[in-house]
């Protein structure tokens, strides 16, 4: 198991190194000047030349990559280029917005995937089934962008049930803010008893996750259907019915344990795919993300940012990628780390 | 002795879209008494399997059943779903053909049985476990407490058969459906697990009811035997009556065709021909065709099967020229 | 299903009816959700290409704009109703299919012609041309979804040209991933052995052996990989990163309705409409295809 994890964890490290590269040589075939981006649209030659000196851009480039890497690994991931601020900091401010969305949506497409899938290859044939294939093909063929405009217009603005924007309402974000403990405003506020806050978090949560997470819950659906249809067919199903097992049991303990594999290996997929998809989220809500910081980055090619960006993202699905490997070889017994 | 027991007529058919596509079992009537052993052969399809699995009622949504199946007095058919669970794996138990495939692979050995125990006996867990490495045990498995904790795969073929009549056993059954139990092993232990089902039936006292096309296999085990041909039985009886004089040409031809009876140097015999398909509707014996003592009354009227002395029965019209 | 026949030299003739190809058809015929996903998407294929012909007002659908009639709701006059700029959105919607469904099948093409190729002789071949391939598709695919994407497409200069090259370029390792598993089941079948005894030249096995049998599951794969890729594109338009006005790219238009999605509902909500049918119908059809074809999951 260490052996599996110290080669696992090598193969990161190059893999990390491998997409800094391409990131890096992408970013720096780039049609504009840096410093131009720097100063601003209205640069002049003369402080141009002067940022670009300063900002170490006219050294070569594998100078200037392998002092990056330097850089990377005293924990200094360079400055914006537009906000001007260290990257790490412009970063680690907005993350745990995106984490507490990104973790809630996940936690609701599994608790609605999996039951949904397995009822579904249950009742194969009969109208729970066809409902969750219909539903289910509906939920990833949407953009994401668009169902969170629909929601926001049917809930927000028709029904004004929920609120259309942002992490908290103005009054609660002036008048009464919620202690920042971890960031995380669900679990901040209710550590400290802030039950306003709770409400108005909460509220301002729903939207969001539910747009968020109904790409994953489709996906986990079909898989989970996929593969419980699988293990129902198989000998040892009927074995167990056979002794007399009740059907909950079955279904539930016995046969879904074999069905988590597959089920596991899209969540895992589809957490990574929430990375991305959370960009288009939190411009839709107005959610002060990583996700609007992103995008900005992208657009105004801020490469140190995107740099960042790129660095996060990839170790974030390389983290998830390797529990997934952990959790298969724990859930399935035949299963050997390689 | 009471009968344990009795299955009258059962016919089961298959439809798809409304229409039958097989009309699998025809009538099948056979009775096992308490603590006997009844073999029940035939070749590949002729509805042995899916007797066995009618008296437990495991059958797809798209089977029909019609006759009746009484255990210990009870007509299995009639009852409710909740009820029959509670028959299931308790009163009636059945060994499968592949280990193997039969455990779900994702839990111990251990576990599995042991929740047979708690669900049906109402234990906990750990008097379940208890009576896990207890009935390991009695079925011949060293080291029962480590056995227990092994994953499916971890285990010879050999010993997760005799797990799986670990789990077939745990709640004493008055009757083990064996379904080809040792078809899938090598001969010695095949051999091992038949004297250890034998072992524990006489211990146990429960009934056997021995599915397998190996007619010497069932010669060994079983007290008396019933030949199932096209989903009919044809011919029932004690086994030794049966082997001494078999009164249909379809056992004949089975005892004539093992190859302990041959002869060294002469051809094997066979019986040409095959077996009619299951949508066969043909008015007549369904062997007629290729019957060596065939005549033409076995063409026109359907023999059935009847009692021609001393509990043994058979149903063809030259019973008695054999 | 019965064959009459009437000479032994209808035989041939009779062996290719009973084959898969028509019961393949049957199934897809009867398959309410391959009905429609592959009518949407001949519906969308013949109005993107009719688009001149059958656009109330083209001229508007390809960008003219027309100011003083902007931001009408829906009426007879106007269908979809007109954008922030007076364009009739109907047409929009209408010539917005151009973009979309090019780019689609363009990206999974260019996809598959060089993802398939590298896999499958990565497959074929083994040793350090496989292991290399697999280190290399593994750092395109430690990238999360869109991500590298979304970075070529910027450094490039956002277009739907540099969105398309950027989608191609994140899609082959897939192919390729996809194309060498299939090959190394294929490798070790008789009928490969075959062949390599008589003497026929390894791309002439790969290319004609090989690829008949790779064709299935590549197919259903390019098929919903169609709407993915439209998904994709759209989410990158949506950001800013794929077509520039006046292009009338779908997920453009729902980024220009964005800010006024409350009081001008029907600029959002007919592009993302028509991505959404389009994606829906390449996943029925390439669901159904699925089933058909695979022979593991064939009975329904």
């Amino acid at each position: 198991m260490l052996h599996f994890l110290r080669r696992r964890l090598l193969a990161s490290l190059l893999t990390l190194f491998g997409i800094t590269t391409i990131t890096f040589a992408l970013a720096r075939v780039v049609p504009s000047d840096p410093a131009v981006v720097y100063i601003g649209p209205l640069a002049r030659p003369a402080e141009i030349a002067r940022v670009t000196k300063e900002l170490g851009l006219d050294r070569p480039l594998y100078e200037q990559y392998v002092s990056y890497l330097r850089d990377l690994f005293h924990g200094d991931w360079g400055t914006s280029l537009a906000t001007k601020q260290p990257v790490l900091g412009g970063i680690a401010a907005r993350l745990p917005a995106t984490l507490e969305l990104i973790l809630l949506a996940m936690t609701l497409a599994v608790a609605v995937g999996i039951p949904l899938g397995v009822y579904a290859a249950y009742r194969k044939g009969h109208l729970p089934d066809a409902g969750a294939r219909v539903g289910s093909v509906v939920g990833i063929s949407m953009p994401v962008f668009w169902l969170g405009l629909l929601l926001q217009v049917l809930f927000a603005e028709q029904l004004q049930l929920l609120p259309a924007t942002g992490r908290l309402s103005l009054e609660t974000s002036v008048l009464d803010p919620i202690t920042k403990i971890t960031g995380f405003y669900l679990f901040d506020s209710l550590v400290t008893g802030d039950w306003a806050g709770f409400r108005d978090a909460a509220s301002h949560l729903v939207l969001p996750t539910i747009t968020l997470a109904a790409y994953p819950a489709a996906l986990i659906t079909r898989m989970t259907r996929a593969a419980m249809l699988d293990v129902l067919g198989q000998d040892y199903v009927r074995t167990a019915r056979t002794f007399g097992l009740s059907e909950r049991l079955v279904l539930w303990r016995l046969a879904l344990r074999n069905a988590l594999p597959t089920t596991l290996t899209v969540s895992g997929l589809s957490l990574a795919y929430l990375v991305t998809g959370s960009f288009f989220v939190e411009i839709v809500f107005n959610w002060p993300g990583i996700g609007q910081y992103s995008t900005s980055a992208l657009l105004n090619l801020d490469y140190p940012a995107i740099m960042g960006i790129t660095l996060l993202g990839a170790t974030v699905f390389l983290v998830i990628n390797l529990v997934v490997d952990l959790l298969q070889a724990k859930l399935d017994p035949r299963v050997r780390l390689q | 002795m009471s009968t344990l027991l009795e299955i009258d007529d059962l016919r089961v058919d298959f439809s798809r879209d409304g229409r039958v596509t097989s009309r699998a079992l025809r009538g099948i009537s056979l009775a096992v008494e308490a603590g006997e052993a009844v073999g029940v052969v035939g070749e590949t399809g002729c509805g042995k399997t899916l007797t066995g699995l009618s008296v437990l009622r495991m059958l797809p949504d798209n089977a029909s059943v019609s006759g009746r199946v009484c255990f210990e007095g009870r007509d299995l058919l009639e009852l409710s779903a909740h009820e029959l669970r509670t028959i299931r794996g308790r009163r009636i138990s059945m060994v499968f053909q592949s280990p193997g495939t039969s455990f779900n692979p994702v839990f111990t050995v251990g576990y599995q049985i042991g929740l047979v125990a708690e669900r049906h006996l109402g234990v906990g867990r750990k008097e379940g476990q208890r009576l896990v490495a207890e009935t390991l045990h009695a079925v011949g498995l060293p080291n029962p407490e480590s056995v227990m904790r092994f994953y499916p795969h971890e285990l010879s073929g050999g010993m997760l058969q005799r797990a799986m009549i670990a789990m077939a056993i745990i709640c004493r059954p008055s009757l083990l459906i064996a379904d080809e139990p040792t078809t899938a092993l090598d001969v010695t232990i095949a051999q091992q697990i038949l004297r250890l089902l034998r072992r524990l039936q006489h211990e146990q006292g429960f009934g056997v009811f021995f599915i397998s096309h190996d007619l010497d296999l069932v010669s060994d085990f079983c007290d008396r035997i019933a030949v199932l041909y096209a989903g009919r039985v044809v011919e029932l009886g004690a086994t030794a009556e049966l082997l001494r004089r078999p009164r249909h040409p379809y056992t004949r031809a089975l005892l004539e065709a093992l190859p302990g009876r041959s002869q060294p140097g002469a051809p094997l015999p066979t019986v040409p021909g095959t077996v009619p398909s299951d949508l066969d509707d043909a008015p007549g014996c369904s062997f007629a065709p290729r019957c060596p003592l065939v005549v033409e009354r076995c063409f026109q009227e359907r023999p059935v099967l009847a009692d021609i002395g001393s509990g043994h029965a058979a149903a063809c019209h030259r019973w008695d020229a054999l | 299903m019965s064959v009459s026949l009437d000479s032994p030299e209808q035989l041939p003739e009779a062996f290719r009816s009973i084959g898969m190809r028509s019961r393949a058809l049957r199934t897809l015929r009867r398959d309410p959700g391959a009905l429609l996903g592959a009518s949407v998407i001949t519906f969308l294929v013949v109005m993107a290409l009719a688009a001149p012909l059958v656009a109330p007002y083209p001229s508007q659908g390809r960008g003219e704009a027309d100011v003083p009639a902007r931001d009408l709701a829906p009426s007879w006059e106007h269908l979809f109703g007109t954008d922030h700029l007076g364009r009739d959105m109907l047409s929009r919607v209408i010539f917005g299919g151009r973009p979309a469904l090019g780019v689609a099948f363009a990206v999974v093409i260019l996809a598959a012609l060089i993802g398939v190729p590298l896999g499958m002789v990565a497959g074929y071949r083994g040793g350090w041309l496989d292991e290399a391939l697999m280190r290399f598709t593994d750092l395109f695919l430690a990238f999360p979804p869109l991500l590298l994407a979304m970075v070529i497409s910027a450094t490039l200069g956002a277009s739907l040209f540099h969105a398309g090259l950027a989608l191609a370029i994140s899609w082959w390792p897939w192919y390729a991933r996809l194309a060498r598993t299939v090959t190394q089941s294929l490798k070790h079948e008789p009928f490969i052995d075959a062949a390599r005894v008589f003497g026929v030249r390894e791309p002439v096995i790969l290319a004609r052996h090989v690829l008949r049998n790779a064709t299935t599951p590549i197919l259903v794969q390019a098929t919903i990989d169609a709407g993915t890729v439209i998904l994709a594109v759209g989410a990158l338009a949506f950001l800013g990163l794929a077509a520039q006005p006046p292009t009338p790219d779908w997920g453009l238009m729902v980024a220009e309705g964005r800010t006024t999605v409350v009081s001008e509902w029907w600029i959002s909500t007919f592009p993302g409409l028509a991505i959404f049918a389009a994606v829906l119908g390449f996943n029925l059809l390439g669901d159904a295809l699925r089933d058909v074809l695979d022979p593991k999951t064939g009975t329904r």
